[in-house]
């Protein structure tokens, strides 16, 4: 009951009580909300609240600068002057603001008021990178980050920075941002080995912020050494935890900063005036055949030149490549897209990246295994009538199929012993002592287990180990492989193939110089190189080229020997007399073989008076791919194919070894060895202004 | 007849208590949430201002009986249509035009308005002599209401429109509106809320509708879009944890990511500083408030004095449930502040105001005597 004793009695209590109920349940459910808010997900909300007012900032790290073995600057960092504006120190007074504008508009030509500032702009702003005018800029940067400093204009000259950093005290708020932008003198000539640097590619953002990169700031490494040694390169960026307000103004630094670590700086193995010579070299040789053709024979070729002795890469060229000093910036959409879209692949690294049939030059491996295995001896003579044919068994007692195998010289080569085997690049020598004819070498002769083992010992089959991105292994075939890929068994046909450098063999331009440089440095195969040295900020040599042996086949075991088609646990090593004899063999394809010959007015030359007493092997490798198929060019006896000649002086103690690959080159002796001949001459006349003159 | 001190005697001190304290704290929120802007230097000092004259005001209207009152409605509901008029026809500025500038002071008449309605209503109802509320008399007080209601509705200012409406209907609650007038009221809603869809709702206004939209339909993604204030207080809320981070402590208040801190979400700058516990005691100040103002109105001698301090009572229940809701983030954003703490000279006015009369209500009930 009431206390008090005179009641309104117009309304019923009961609509009040109602109410009550309403007052309690509204403000209990908005306790317990509270409560789930405050104490339940407190945490998250902390965190979060955390997460709003903290910010890391990385300062960047400079990267290191590239040179070549001589010191010469292939790559570096050049200071460009970017005008920003930090909204929220512009003055208070809005007339003030508009003289600083027009004033600025006028130096920097750049319109004070130019396009719209709706959602679509300014969610797709970029700095540098839009065509608005100064007070649209400034109003989106006022908007979104008013302490942070926005870019106006981009790369302005000197002059103009200068300018600006002048009149700094009379325009609050406008500034000079001085970024570095890679630079690459060079260009083309040295591009497929320094690569160029791009943003960072949005499936590896997560492992490059792991590392301390900024996404949409800082550049990596995309081709070249820029992307393999992109860790040594780019240094890692300082870190600064702070807090800001909403504003993004920093209040003030939460952790003690870390200072940003540089990068370091890459001497290359690569002679740039070796380089420029190869590469020049390669042009003439393209233009000169296609010119003397009529027609476009091949506008795509490589040569490498390597120091046998110790595996360092002196001068790498695949043509055609890319002018990175066009992406130093930026990558121009249409360029790159221009590039993608080139047959010729000029982004792909043709020396270590292409995998073509090696041709002659893979006899070499068979010449190393038929004498190690007694198969023959070298002075065996084996009868080369021009042509012959075998019976084609895919399987004991297969009565076969006939097939003809011919040598390059239709007319034979008559009687031939190794070393003229190797010199005139007999093929039908070749296919009897690797996969053996009748009585005259029995016993299938090398057979096709043993050849692929001296060829992965020559480094054939694996990667060299150079340090440039998308090495490919190439292929070296035995019987296992082909009937696991093709469900095929193996046929005497693919050995006697297998044997010339043809049929499924697969080898890039690299491994072929290696496998042949291997033998010149009688038989240490070395772990190939590009680097020379990494040199810290303090100039401290950090990184020394050691040359490593990969292994030495007269010394290590490399050789596995089978019993059938298993593999057996006797191992054995190659006899120093062969590689002795496979260097006589390459020397005399120079002094009386097919690279010996001259048959057009330019090459009349080609290794006569050749002072530097080098070797070689030629090589000519039909070849039947998509590009040759499309053009109906895939015709049997008169297959395309790509010219491959390796050379190497001297001879007899090589510190030079040179490949050079034409596609579709037809023939190596003439399209090719010219090129290395060039390259070689070039390098002891290097190697002469070099030296110091004695007094 | 009462003798002068006696009348001081049933002043009710819990509910006069709860508002200054309230108010008192607000300033000090208000304080806190300047956090380093200078636009909002001066609001503390300015609300205080306001404080001693609204104080003033509620113990003059507190001494005057609530009874004279009856006379003036008329002419206050004549002017304040007049300013109604006035800002409605005025030359837009903010979008909406709200305000009214009268020398130096800007008033909200639609703050006016609300006391107005209330006491119009609060005249009208208690002149109806029937116990049973007739049809013809709900009509005639929805004419007084749309009569004001119009002007703030076209000005458009949906949350004044929408107090207006729940006072109404809270007046036809009490006094006796029958259960099958409530359904039907119902069922028209409903009918409306069709017909809108159907027209897709093209009498709200753009940002009217993307509030709501954005209330039901957030988007996860929006960094910096129209959700981004409710985001921002609820994480405020959330840091407050059991006992607050302390006065001028909360950084999502001092480093200014929380928006609108003075006023709309003053709630979550009182959350963050004082923890749960904190929130929890203001929580339950606003109730005696509110509590107070409907035990007056149950008490009250006559039938316009219990509809006054009932009619203040919802005002403020509503206010504030609305208001705590947006910053919990399960209303959708209305623009309606917190009773006494958020900052505005208008309201925190004609809220002591309003509070006033419920005193004068309080003062002339007669208490028995122990």
């Amino acid at each position: 009951m009431s206390v008090y004793p005179q009641r309104n009695s117009k309304f019923e209590n009961w609509r009040f009580l109602v109410l009550f109920i309403l007052i309690g349940t509204i403000f209990g459910f908005y306790i317990l909300r509270l409560f789930d808010i405050q104490i339940i997900q407190g945490e998250d909300f902390i965190a979060q609240a955390n997460d709003n007012r903290t910010q890391v900032i990385y300062e960047p790290a400079i990267r290191g600068t590239i040179y070549d073995r001589n010191g010469y600057i292939l790559a570096q960092n050049v200071p460009s002057y970017n005008v920003v504006v930090t909204p929220g120190y512009l003055p208070a007074d809005e007339g003030d603001i508009q003289d600083i504008f027009r004033e600025l508009a006028e130096l920097i030509d750049m319109p004070v008021s130019q396009g719209d500032t709706d959602e679509e702009t300014v969610r797709n702003f970029t700095p540098c990178y839009n065509d608005l005018g100064i007070s649209q800029i400034v109003f989106i940067a006022t908007t979104n980050w008013p302490y942070q400093s926005t870019a106006l204009k981009c790369d302005v000259s000197q002059d103009v920075a200068m300018v600006v950093m002048e009149n700094s005290e009379d325009w609050p708020g406008i500034d000079i941002e001085i970024s570095s932008v890679r630079h690459y003198p060079t260009g083309e000539l040295t591009s497929e080995i320094i690569g160029f640097l791009g943003p960072v590619p949005a499936v590896l953002e997560d492992y490059y912020v792991d590392l301390g990169f900024v996404a949409n700031r800082d550049k990596v490494g995309y081709a070249g050494v820029e992307q393999s040694l992109n860790d040594i390169l780019a240094g890692r960026n300082g870190r600064e935890l702070v807090e800001v307000n909403v504003a993004g103004e920093i209040i003030r630094t939460l952790e003690e900063p870390v200072e940003p670590t540089p990068g370091q700086d890459v001497y290359l193995t690569i002679d740039s005036r070796l380089q420029s010579i190869a590469r020049e070299a390669l042009i003439n040789e393209l233009n000169y055949w296609n010119a003397y053709s009529g027609r476009t024979i091949s506008n795509n070729g490589v040569v490498i030149a390597m120091n046998p002795k110790t595996g360092e890469v002196l001068a790498l060229v695949s043509y055609p490549n890319f002018e990175n000093n066009r992406m130093e910036r930026i990558i121009p959409g249409y360029y790159y897209e221009q590039l993608s879209n080139d047959p010729q692949r000029p982004l792909f690294n043709h020396a270590i990246s292409a995998e073509h049939p090696p041709g002659s030059v893979y006899k070499m491996t068979s010449a190393l295994g038929v004498l190690n295995e007694g198969v023959v001896t070298p002075e065996y003579e084996v009868e080369d009538p021009g042509t012959i044919t075998v019976i084609q068994r895919f399987y004991e007692n297969d009565p076969g199929v006939p097939r003809q195998f011919v040598c390059w010289d239709r007319n034979g080569h008559g009687m031939v012993n190794f070393l003229e085997g190797v010199a005139f690049s007999c093929n039908i020598y070749w296919h009897k002592v690797a996969g053996g004819f009748g009585d005259e070498v029995p016993d299938g002769g090398l057979g096709p287990w043993l050849m692929s083992e001296y060829a992965q010992a020559l480094g054939y089959g694996s990667e060299t180990g150079i340090e440039l991105p998308g090495e490919s292994d190439g292929l070296v075939p035995n019987p296992t492989w082909k009937r696991l890929t093709l469900g095929e068994n193996w046929a005497t046909g693919d050995t006697y193939t297998a044997a010339i450098g043809q049929g499924f063999v697969l080898a890039t331009p690299l491994q072929v110089l290696n496998s042949i440089s291997t033998i010149a440095n009688g038989g240490k195969l070395m772990d190939v190189t590009i680097v020379d040295k990494v040199v810290d900020q303090d100039g401290e040599i950090v990184q020394q080229l050691t040359p490593t042996v990969r292994w030495d086949i007269t010394q290590d075991p490399v050789i596995n020997m089978y019993d059938g088609n298993v593999e057996t646990s006797e191992t054995k090593t190659v006899e120093p007399w062969v590689i002795e004899l496979a260097n006589q063999g390459m020397r005399m394809v120079v002094t009386e073989g097919t690279a010996s010959r001259y048959e057009t007015d330019r090459h009349d030359d080609l290794f006569r008076n050749d002072t530097s007493r080098s070797a070689g092997k030629t090589g000519t490798a039909e070849y039947c791919d998509n590009v040759a198929q499309a053009q109906g060019l895939c015709v049997p006896e008169a297959w395309p194919a790509h010219a491959w000649y390796v050379g190497y002086a001297p001879w007899d103690d090589a510190e030079i070894a040179v490949v050079a690959f034409i596609y579709n080159g037809k023939e190596g002796a003439t399209f090719a060895a010219p090129i290395v001949r060039q390259v070689i001459d070039a390098y002891f006349e290097l190697k002469l202004i070099d030296t110091p003159v004695q007094p | 007849m009462k003798q002068l001190r006696n009348i001081w005697q049933n002043f009710d001190f819990w509910l006069f208590s709860a508002v200054l304290i309230l108010s008192i704290l607000g300033i000090a929120l208000i304080r806190s949430s300047i956090a380093g802007n200078l636009e909002l230097v001066d609001h503390p000092q300015r609300q205080t201002t306001f404080l001693a004259i609204s104080l003033v005001v509620l113990f003059v209207v507190a001494a005057v009986d609530y009874k004279y009152w009856m006379t003036l409605i008329q002419p206050m509901y004549l002017v304040t249509m007049v300013f109604l008029l006035f800002v409605f026809t005025a030359e837009a500025r903010f979008g909406a035009v709200r305000w009214l500038e009268v020398g130096q002071i800007l008033i909200q008449p639609a703050e006016l308005a609300k006391i107005v309605i209330i006491l119009t209503l609060a005249n009208f109802f208690a002149k109806q002599d029937n116990r049973i509320l007739k049809f013809s008399t709900i009509l005639r007080s929805a004419l007084l209401v749309g009569g004001l209601l119009i002007w703030i509705f076209l000005q458009p200012n949906l949350s004044t429109t929408i107090v207006l409406l729940v006072i109404w209907a809270a007046f036809l609650w009490i006094t006796g509106i029958r259960i099958r007038y409530i359904l039907i009221a119902i069922g028209l809603v409903l009918f409306v809320l069709v017909i809108g869809a159907l027209t897709g709702f093209s009498f709200l206004e753009d940002y009217q509708k993307l509030r709501i939209t954005n209330f039901l339909f957030p988007d996860p993604n929006a960094r910096y879009g129209e959700t981004y204030n409710v985001d921002q207080a609820l994480i405020t809320i959330g840091t407050g944890g059991l006992f607050g981070q302390g006065y001028n402590q909360s950084t999502q208040v001092q480093l200014r990511f929380l928006k609108v801190r003075h006023t709309d979400f003053i709630f979550s700058v009182l959350a963050a500083e004082f923890g749960f516990v904190g929130t929890v005691l203001v929580l339950l100040l606003l109730v005696v408030v509110i509590v107070r103002c409907f035990r007056i109105a149950q008490n009250a001698t006559d039938t316009f004095g219990t509809l006054i301090a009932y009619g203040f009572g919802v005002l403020i229940f509503f206010q504030s449930i609305v208001n705590i809701g947006v910053n919990m983030n399960v209303l959708p954003v209305t623009g309606l502040t917190l009773p006494f703490v958020s900052y505005g000279g208008s309201s925190l006015l004609s809220l002591m105001l309003g509070i006033g009369l419920v005193e004068s209500v309080a003062m002339r009930s007669e208490k028995r005597t122990e």
